[in-house]
């Protein structure tokens, strides 16, 4: 097996420490850094191929998820170092205020850490006035903003509304997600996208980071 | 509720009617968003009571207790785990005043909306102590079976079942919620239909099914799977489709008589106990009966 075949089966079979292990090797041997970040986001991609194929399930796509950041988290250091920060972007995520639905968000922000985003997950039930504080904090690009019941789903337009009305809606990106959203919600509120799932979400939220 | 016949042996006889929705109407009648229901069995009794009447009426062998996230785990998500005790068995009270002499009260359990590693950081131990506080205060205040709802992990049925069987030696029906995938139906987690018969049954469940997440039209066909894989009693219990939120309303897509039509088919594929998950109401309870038992 190549090296880059041991990268894609470590974060295929979601094995933390094997992904840690190689990882460790690419520094202590001087391999190909950049090489080797490719190799594990290639595996990462098809996981979540796998996943919308309906071949992996949550437990599998959390698993390579903790493997990819296993990896990234021994880089990080020497990404620093070289000037070669591969941050993405900086996302503030939650579930909206009144829903303590939180799989689907935490699964997305797994996926968005993974693959290189910094994230900032501010977990459930949380006050539109605490998305916008975080998010002016850490001077994010982007609110992913999480709702699993039509009735807390009206969060999403709160926010959206609170962000206009301090003159901030051009700052940040904003996505929407949740079983219940649809495009039509999307439009109606002013979000700039939603997605069927944390893989989906990934590639729009790189996506909308790029076009920014 | 005198000396009507256990509930195994009237599954023995004919088919058994479940309830609709719960939740659904409580949020059309008010309650707040982000309120868990089970407040309603204490501050709102009535309008529990009165919805668990219409579904009696409109035909319901059994209802559902309001208790569908009363557990430790769920309650304490909004920080009211303290209350477990008294939503529960009040939730039991308010079921048994609203109930025929004929009637049957299901002690609902649903998920702990927590989830094991690498998801969650939960352990097997802790969802079997979280559902058996629970299962013990419903047994105590008197239901006549217990109604395990909605899970998506069945590491997390298995551990539900486990403890009720350490309470309570009342009947247990089981219901898992699979989505439709390109390969067939499975949980949110992986367990496939098959995984999840094979586990249940041994544990020696009185009755398993499916609910939720799917409507009545891929129900028809995951209740004909699971027929191939059992010989205990099949439950269905479908969604009205999926939600959609419009104009700020939220709207369930098929409509009572569709569903009804659905359901007959999924009763010909061998279900025994049926019933409506979200986005039904006694309406629909009301044409299910009308069309499959009259």
């Amino acid at each position: 097996m190549t090296f880059t075949e041991e990268c894609k089966e470590a974060i295929l079979r979601g094995n933390i420490d094997q992904a840690a292990v190689l990882a460790q090797k690419v520094l202590d041997e001087k391999l190909d850094i950049n090489d080797a970040i490719d190799a594990f986001s290639l595996a990462i991609r098809e996981a979540g191929d796998l996943f919308e194929e309906g071949e992996f399930f949550l437990p599998e796509l959390m698993r390579s998820a903790e493997a990819m950041k296993a990896a990234m988290t021994i880089f990080e250091p020497v990404l620093k170092e070289g000037k070669e920060e591969r941050i993405l972007g900086k996302v503030v995520i939650g579930t909206i205020e009144g829903d303590i639905h939180d799989i689907g968000k935490t699964l997305v922000a797994a996926m968005l850490s993974a693959e290189g985003f910094v994230v900032h997950d501010l977990g459930a039930d949380v006050p539109v006035s605490t998305f916008i504080e975080k998010a002016l904090e850490v001077n994010a690009n982007l609110i992913c903003i999480s709702a699993l019941l039509t009735t807390t789903m009206v969060g999403q337009k709160k926010l959206i509304d609170s962000l206009k009305e301090k003159n901030l809606r051009d700052r940040f990106k904003v996505l929407i997600g949740g079983a219940p959203v649809s495009k039509q919600w999307v439009e109606e509120i002013g979000a700039d996208g939603s997605a069927e799932n944390a893989v989906s979400a990934v590639k729009l939220a790189k996506k909308l980071i790029e076009s920014k | 509720m005198g000396d009507k016949k256990p509930i195994l042996d009237l599954l023995q006889e004919e088919l058994i009617i479940l309830d609709g929705a719960m939740g659904s109407l409580l949020i059309d009648q008010g309650l707040p968003a982000g309120a868990p229901p089970e407040i309603w069995n204490v501050s709102n009794p009535d309008k529990i009571k009165k919805i668990h009447q219409k579904y009696f009426d409109a035909g319901s062998n059994v209802v559902l207790t309001n208790t569908f996230g009363g557990s430790g785990l769920k309650l304490a998500a909004y920080k009211r785990e303290n209350s477990i005790e008294e939503y529960n068995r009040k939730a039991v009270e308010i079921a048994i005043e609203s109930c025929p002499e004929n009637g049957y009260i299901a002690g609902d359990i649903g998920p702990s909306g927590t989830f094991l590693l690498p998801v969650g950081d939960i352990t097997t131990i802790d969802f079997e102590s979280n559902y058996q506080e629970q299962m013990q205060i419903l047994a105590d205040a008197g239901v006549d079976l217990f109604f395990i709802e909605t899970m998506v992990d069945l590491q997390e049925a298995e551990a539900a079942v486990k403890s009720v069987k350490s309470v309570s030696k009342l009947p247990v029906f089981v219901s898992m919620t699979y989505k439709k995938t390109k390969r067939g139906f499975f949980t949110i987690m992986g367990n496939s239909i098959e995984q999840c018969v094979a586990s249940l049954q041994k544990l020696g469940v009185d009755a398993i099914g499916a609910n939720c997440t799917i409507g009545s039209d891929d129900m028809i066909e995951l209740i004909k799977e699971l027929n191939l894989l059992t010989e205990l009693p099949i439950i269905a219990k479908p969604n009205a489709g999926q939600p959609q939120l419009i104009k700020g309303e939220t709207v369930y897509p098929t409509t009572s008589k569709d569903f009804a039509k659905d359901i007959s088919q999924i009763v010909k594929n061998n279900a025994r106990i049926v019933g409506g998950c979200c986005g039904t109401d006694p309406g629909f309870i009301e044409k299910i009966v009308q069309k499959i038992k009259r």
